[in-house]
C-alpha cells in the first residue's frame, strides 16, 4: 500500500515537472504577446491623440492587467511631477521589476525597452517606427516560439511521464 | 516660493539653475544660445551667470551652453515627446507647466508652398518666465461694471505694457466673480497660450473658475466655436490682429457675449487707422477703452475712454 503511494507520488512529481516546464514555455510566449499589445496600445496613442509618451502612459494605464496598470500610471505621474529624469530611466524603474517577474529572456526585455531609448524625434512617424520596430522583434519572437512550442511542450509532458514510469520501474 | 523654471532643466543641469529658480520673481527672461554666454534680463538689466550658478556683470567668465545642451532641454521641455509639440514648434515656441514661454529659433524647415513645416538645429532658446499679477485689475474693476452689467473693454497697448497681464486678472476676476458684479462664464481664446498659459491644455495661470479655455486656436475660428460648445457670457481674446477676429467679435457681440479684448496701439485713432474701420464700429463694439502706456518706466493705465468720451 505504502509502496503504491510512493510510486504515485514519483510519477505525480515527474509529470508536475513536464507539466511546470510546459508553462514556462508557453508563459514567455503569453509575456511575449502582452508586451507587444502594450507597444501597440502606445502606438495607437501615439498615432491618434499625438501625446506625449508619459500621457501615452498615462492614457493606456487603465487598458492594461496590474500591475502593468499601477506602473504605467506611476510614470505618467513621476513625469508630470518633473522631477528631471528622463523618460527613459522613468520608464524604466517602472517595469522593470515587472519584468523580472516575468519567464522572459534579457533579449526580450531590451526589445520591449528599445523604444525609450529613442525619443526626442520631431516627426510622430519617427516615433511610432521606433515603437513598431520593438512590436515587430517582439511579434517575431512570439511567432518563432509558437512553431517550436508546440514540439516542445508534447516532448516536455511526455519526458515528464515517461521519467516519471522509469523512476517507478527503477524503484520498484 | 515659486521655483518652477527649475523644471524646465533635466536633472544634471539643475544645479546651476537653483539659485535663478530662487529669485524667478524677479527674472523676466533667460537667454539660452548655443556657444554663447546665458544671458539673463532681471529687473530690466543683463546679467550672465557663472559655472556655479552665481550671477556676474562680465561675460568673460560667463556659463555658455553647447548645441547639445540646448537639445537636451528641449527634449525635456517636450516631455521627451517634440512630435507632440509639433505646431508649437512651428510656431516658434512651447509653453511649459509654470506657464513660462520657451521661445525656440534655429534653421526652418519649409514646405513647398513656403510655409514651415518645423524647425531644426535648434540652437537659440529664450525662456520668458510666466509673472501672473494677481490684482492688476483692481484699478479699473469700478470702470467696467454698470450697475452689475459687464460692459464691452478693449485694452489698447504698445507692446510690453502689460495689456496681457492686464486682461488676464480681468478675466479672472470676472470669471469669480467681484464687488461689482457676479461670476460670469468666461470663454478664452488664448491663440499663443499666453493667457491661461496652458500646458498640455490645463490653464497654469488662475484665470477664474467660471473660465473655459481653448488653447492654440485661431482666434477667429476659436470664438465660433466656443459659442457654439460653451455659450460663454463673455468671450475675452488677446491682441486683436484681423477684421475676420472683428467679424467674429460682432458674431460674438450678436449673440449677448460681452467682449474683452486687447489690441496693439499707441491710442484709440492708431487702431482706428490700421484696421480701416469707421469710428462708429468701435462705439457699437466696445463701450469702455483702456489705453495703456510707460510712465517713468512703469506700466499704467494712461486713460479710460467710455463711447469716446475720456472718463479717467
Amino acid at each position: 500500500m505504502l509502496k503504491g503511494v510512493g510510486c504515485c507520488m514519483i510519477f505525480c512529481g515527474c509529470l508536475g515537472l513536464g507539466i511546470w516546464y510546459r508553462n514556462q514555455l508557453t508563459g514567455r510566449v503569453r509575456a511575449l504577446h502582452s508586451l507587444r499589445d502594450i507597444l501597440e496600445l502606445l502606438a495607437g496613442e501615439v498615432r491618434y491623440g499625438r501625446d506625449t509618451l508619459p500621457e501615452c502612459c498615462r492614457h493606456i494605464a487603465k487598458y492594461l492587467p496590474s500591475p502593468f496598470e499601477e506602473a504605467f500610471l506611476g510614470i505618467g505621474s513621476k513625469m508630470e511631477d518633473n522631477t528631471g529624469i528622463t523618460f527613459e530611466e522613468a520608464f524604466r524603474e517602472g517595469v522593470d521589476s515587472i519584468l523580472a517577474e516575468l519567464p522572459l529572456k534579457p533579449g526580450d526585455r531590451d526589445d520591449f525597452l528599445n523604444f525609450t531609448r529613442q525619443t526626442g524625434f520631431a516627426d510622430s512617424q519617427m516615433q511610432l517606427r521606433a515603437i513598431e520596430q520593438g512590436m515587430e522583434q517582439l511579434g517575431a519572437t512570439e511567432r518563432k516560439l509558437e512553431k517550436e512550442n508546440d514540439e516542445k511542450c508534447r516532448m516536455a509532458v511526455g519526458l515528464g511521464v515517461m521519467g516519471g514510469l522509469l523512476l517507478v520501474l527503477v524503484l520498484c | 516660493m515659486d521655483n518652477s523654471i527649475l523644471q524646465l532643466f533635466p536633472l544634471q543641469y539643475r544645479g546651476i539653475w537653483q539659485r535663478t529658480a530662487k529669485i524667478q520673481d524677479s527674472v523676466q527672461e533667460i537667454r539660452l544660445r548655443a556657444g554663447r554666454p546665458v544671458v539673463l534680463h532681471r529687473n530690466g538689466s543683463e546679467v550672465f551667470l557663472d559655472r556655479d550658478g552665481k550671477f556676474i556683470d562680465i561675460c568673460t567668465d560667463a556659463y555658455t551652453v553647447t548645441e547639445r545642451v540646448l537639445e537636451e532641454i528641449l527634449e525635456h521641455i517636450c516631455h521627451y515627446s517634440p512630435y507632440a509639440f509639433e505646431e508649437d514648434l512651428k510656431r516658434g515656441f512651447v509653453t511649459v507647466a509654470g506657464g513660462h514661454r520657451v521661445g525656440v529659433a534655429g534653421q526652418a524647415v519649409l514646405e513647398p508652398d513656403g510655409s514651415i513645416r518645423t524647425l531644426k538645429n535648434i540652437s537659440f532658446l529664450n525662456i520668458r518666465v510666466s509673472h501672473q499679477k494677481k490684482g492688476a485689475a483692481d484699478k479699473v474693476l469700478p470702470r467696467m461694471y454698470r450697475k452689475g452689467s459687464l460692459k464691452n473693454a478693449l485694452i489698447i497697448s504698445p507692446p510690453g505694457c502689460g495689456k496681457t497681464t492686464l486682461l488676464r486678472d480681468l478675466i479672472r476676476q470676472v470669471s469669480d466673480g467681484n464687488g461689482y458684479g457676479r461670476g460670469m462664464t468666461v470663454g478664452v481664446v488664448d491663440e499663443r497660450s499666453e493667457l491661461a498659459g496652458s500646458f498640455l491644455g490645463r490653464p497654469q495661470n488662475d484665470v477664474g473658475m467660471r473660465t473655459d479655455v481653448l488653447d492654440g486656436c485661431p482666434k477667429e475660428t476659436g470664438m465660433l466655436l466656443l459659442l457654439r460648445s460653451m455659450s460663454p457670457e463673455v468671450i475675452a481674446i488677446d491682441e486683436l490682429g484681423s477684421e475676420g477676429e472683428l467679424k467674429a467679435l460682432r458674431q460674438a457681440s450678436a449673440c449677448g457675449c460681452r467682449i474683452l479684448a486687447t489690441v496693439h496701439g499707441e491710442d484709440r485713432e492708431d487702431v482706428e487707422h490700421r484696421f480701416s474701420l469707421q469710428t462708429d464700429f468701435w462705439d457699437r463694439m466696445f463701450e469702455v477703452f483702456l489705453i495703456l502706456g510707460k510712465e517713468e518706466g512703469k506700466c499704467v493705465v494712461k486713460q479710460i475712454l467710455e463711447r469716446g468720451q475720456r472718463i479717467c
